[in-house]
Order: C-alpha cells, then structure tokens, then sequence
C-alpha cells in the first residue's frame, strides 16, 4: 500500500522551510505544555532565542533581494520587449545585459553577506535542537513509549483542525509564512508534547539539509561571482544566470506546486469507540 | 481338530479386531479431513465452526482460521466486527490456544491504532534506531493488516486515518531521532 511521506520535499524548498519552521517555536508556551502530560523540554529559552535570530536574518535577506530581483525583472523585461535575443550586437542591449549582469552581481552579494550569518544561526539551532531530541526523545523514551506520545497527541488534538503540518508551505512569501507561524503559534498555546515532537523533529530536519545548501550556496555564489564578472567584459546573459535569479525568487516568493497529498480524516463525527480489552 | 479350532479362533479375534477398529474410525474421524476453514458470508456462524474445531484438534491451524475469518468478515465490513473479534481472541487465550500477549498483540495488529512493532525495552538510540529500516518495514507491513482489520472489516475510517498519521509521524520523529542520536543506518 502506498503511503504519504511526511519528509517528501523538494530541497529546494528546504532552505525556507526551516526559516520559517523556526518561528513556529515563538510560541514559548507551548514549550509549557499541558499540566496532565510530563513537559518534554524540546525548546527551551535558548533555542527559541536562535530560532527568533535565524528568522530575523532571513527577513532581513528577504527585504534586501527583494529590490534586487525587482529590478532584474524590468531588465528582464526590457530585454525581451527590446528584442535583444539573438541580436546581442547591438549597443543598446549590450548595455542592458550589462546593467542585468550588476543587478545579478548586487544578488549575489547581498546573499554572500547574510549567508554566513544564517549558516551559523541555522548550525547553532540545528545544535541545541539535535542536543535536545536526542535526550528527551532519543534516550528518555523506547519506541513504544515515543509511540504512545505521538497516538495520545492524536487523541487530544482530536476535535483541533489545526494539528500541526509542516507540509506545503511553498507557494507563498517568505513574510506571509512567518506571519502563519506566528498565527499557528497563537493557537497552540498550551499545545501537547507529542505535537512538540513532531515540530521539532521536522525543524531539526529541515535545518540539517538547510546547513548543506547553504555550504553549498556559498561555493556556488564564489564560482557564479566570479563568472559574471567575466561575462560584464562581453555584456551577455547566460541561462545559468536565469536560472539563479528564478531559484532566488522561488525561495523569497514561493513556487506554484501542488499541496502535498495527505490523507484527510473522516468528515463524519466521531463516535463512541468500541473498546476492547485486548487493545494495547 | 486341534488345529482346526485353532484357526477358528484366530479367525474371530482378527474379525473382532478389525471390527473393533472400524468402529473406532467411525467415532473419530480423522482431523485431516475435520479441518476445514468455515465457509458462508455469515461471521458468527464461521465464528462457531472455527471454534468447534480449534477445540477438537485443528489448533494448529489457529492463523489459517484467523485470517479465514477476516475474510468473511470484508464481506460485510461494519464496526461490530472488531468486538466479535475481540471475543474470538479472548476466547482463544482462554482455551490455551494463545497467551495473553499474542491475544493483544493479534488483535492491536488489525483492529488497534498502535503498531506492535514499536514494542520494545530499550531507548530509541540503543534499540530503535540501529535496526530503523527494519523497524519501518515492520510498521509498514502492519500498516497493511490494520487497512484491513480497521478499514475492510470494521468500516472504521476515522481509526484507520489515526493510524496512518501515526505512522507518518513515527518515520519523521525516528528519522530525526536516529539522526540526533548518531546511528543512522
């Protein structure tokens, strides 16, 4: 039988996934958890401190490419309605490449500034969060209890839409995602351990495959850098530097993709279970 | 003539022997042929049959009849049948034919939210995460038997949606687990 893969994502996607999925640990309350259930200590002050910063350098990224790929779409534009392709001879799209290839270099840039920063804020989370999981989840529990954590988070989230589902989140704007967080955030006041679990697990997740794009990234920024100040001598425009602008704008603006398919629960109401004596 | 009498009486107790063990194979017929998985649409009266034979000989067979039974049961799936099966397996523990535990475990594999494969004594990173891909197959194959105890026997759609988020969540939480604890496979 086939079944939905929780992890199922494109790692593109991944990069902003865990920026956002940070914020979702604003929520210092449910850190406190329910009074019933024994606290499980997955986000502590510290962790929600470096989730806030990370989040904060994103933002600050976002605003600052946002400008830069504004322009280079009117260049783009420009480009295009000017019939440059196929004529780059001319004087007048010579210096329209070369204006796109300074927007591009001024991209490149900016994320070659705030990269570093975010790798270190995004290393320090991935941290302090594989410290935790691996304490409170990975030596304090067995399978079975791990299990009996995440069924009772089931049963009191029963009559709550709004469990928690990490899952297609692109598709929209980096701010529009934090401001959901923050939303989630407000209603998960109080929210149980197990829901906790799954949040960490998938922010932990996201921040180790994060931490290697941006490595690499930043290998790609030196090599892309250095390439396009080549090409302000001739004043092209390769398609390799489309295809960076469009990976930087699916990042800060989403990509139209489909929701990943999820198996939805049951419209009808809930009724009396039948209880047996046997059920573990 | 002595020999003559002789021969007569062995002629007698060989034909009382032989009569005697007719008579003996028509009392008990053989399980060979007794034991055959109840047929019909009708659960309860397989229920029956099953029982009668797992008490006069054919226990060996308990899982042919189990699965025999869930069979039956798809023909007319509703939510009543997870108490009859919860009977049968009571039943079961109580004539010997399982203990407590297997009656649990049975009966959580096809009608419980919970995976039986998940049961274990030790943590997560000494015991879980060493033998992580096994331990996802083991669910996954569960996974399938709960599709039928919860969805194609007992209509339960709302249980067996349960179960699946629960494994969906259990593979993301182990994944990163694993990851933290350093024993990735």
């Amino acid at each position: 039988m086939n079944t939905t893969t929780i992890r199922d994502r494109k790692i593109d996607r991944k990069f902003t996934g865990c920026l956002m999925g940070g914020c979702l640990l604003l929520l210092p309350m449910a850190v406190h958890a329910s009074s019933q259930t024994p606290t499980i200590k997955l986000f502590p002050t510290t962790v929600l401190e470096e989730i806030k910063h990370t989040g904060n350098v994103a933002a600050e990224m976002e605003t600052g490419l946002q400008t830069v790929i504004a322009r280079l779409d009117e260049q783009q534009q420009l480009y295009v309605q000017s019939k440059c392709e196929g004529n780059e001879g001319d004087p007048g799209c010579e210096q329209i490449a070369r204006q796109m290839g300074k927007s591009y270099l001024e991209m490149l840039t900016i994320m070659g500034d705030k990269l570093p920063e975010m790798e270190t804020a995004v290393n320090s989370t991935s941290a302090s969060l594989e410290k935790r999981i691996r304490r409170e989840l990975g030596q304090k529990k067995t399978s079975w209890t791990l299990q009996e954590l995440l069924a009772g988070a089931q049963l009191e989230g029963t009559d709550k839409a709004d469990r928690p589902a990490l899952r297609g989140r692109s598709g929209m704007r980096l701010s529009d995602r934090f401001h959901q967080y923050y939303k989630l955030v407000a209603r998960s006041g109080g929210e149980v351990n197990s829901s906790l679990a799954v949040i960490a697990s998938d922010i932990y997740l996201d921040m180790q495959e994060t931490s290697s794009l941006i490595a690499r990234t930043r290998e790609e920024i030196s090599r892309a850098t250095l390439m396009e100040q080549l090409n302000q001598s001739f004043g092209t425009i390769t398609p390799e530097m489309q295809e960076v602008v469009a990976g930087v704008k699916s990042i800060l603006f989403g990509e139209e993709e489909p929701l990943m398919p999820m198996t939805a629960p049951p419209a009808s109401q809930p009724e009396q279970a039948y209880d047996s004596p046997l059920n573990l | 003539m002595n020999t003559s009498i002789t021969s007569s009486v062995t002629a007698t107790v060989a034909l009382a022997a032989m009569a005697t063990l007719l008579t003996a194979c028509n009392s008990n017929p053989t399980r060979a042929t007794a034991c055959s998985l109840p047929q019909g649409p009708d659960l309860n009266r397989a229920i029956a049959a099953a029982r009668f034979d797992l008490e006069t000989g054919c226990e060996q067979q308990f899982d042919q009849y189990f699965q025999r039974l869930l069979t039956i049961a798809e023909g007319d799936p509703k939510k009543d049948n997870k108490s009859a099966f919860s009977d049968f397996l009571i039943w079961a523990n109580e004539q010997g034919l399982l203990s407590k535990r297997q009656a649990r475990e049975t009966y959580t594999r096809y009608f419980g939210v919970k995976y039986v494969s998940l049961i274990s004594d030790y943590s997560v990173c000494d015991q879980t995460c060493p033998r992580r891909a096994e331990v996802m197959r083991e669910m996954n194959k569960e996974l399938v038997d709960k599709e039928q105890g919860l969805l194609k026997v007992s209509a339960d759609r709302r249980e067996f949606y349960r179960a699946n988020r629960l494994f969906q969540e259990t593979e993301l939480v182990l994944e990163a687990t694993c990851e933290a604890c350093g024993s990735i496979e």
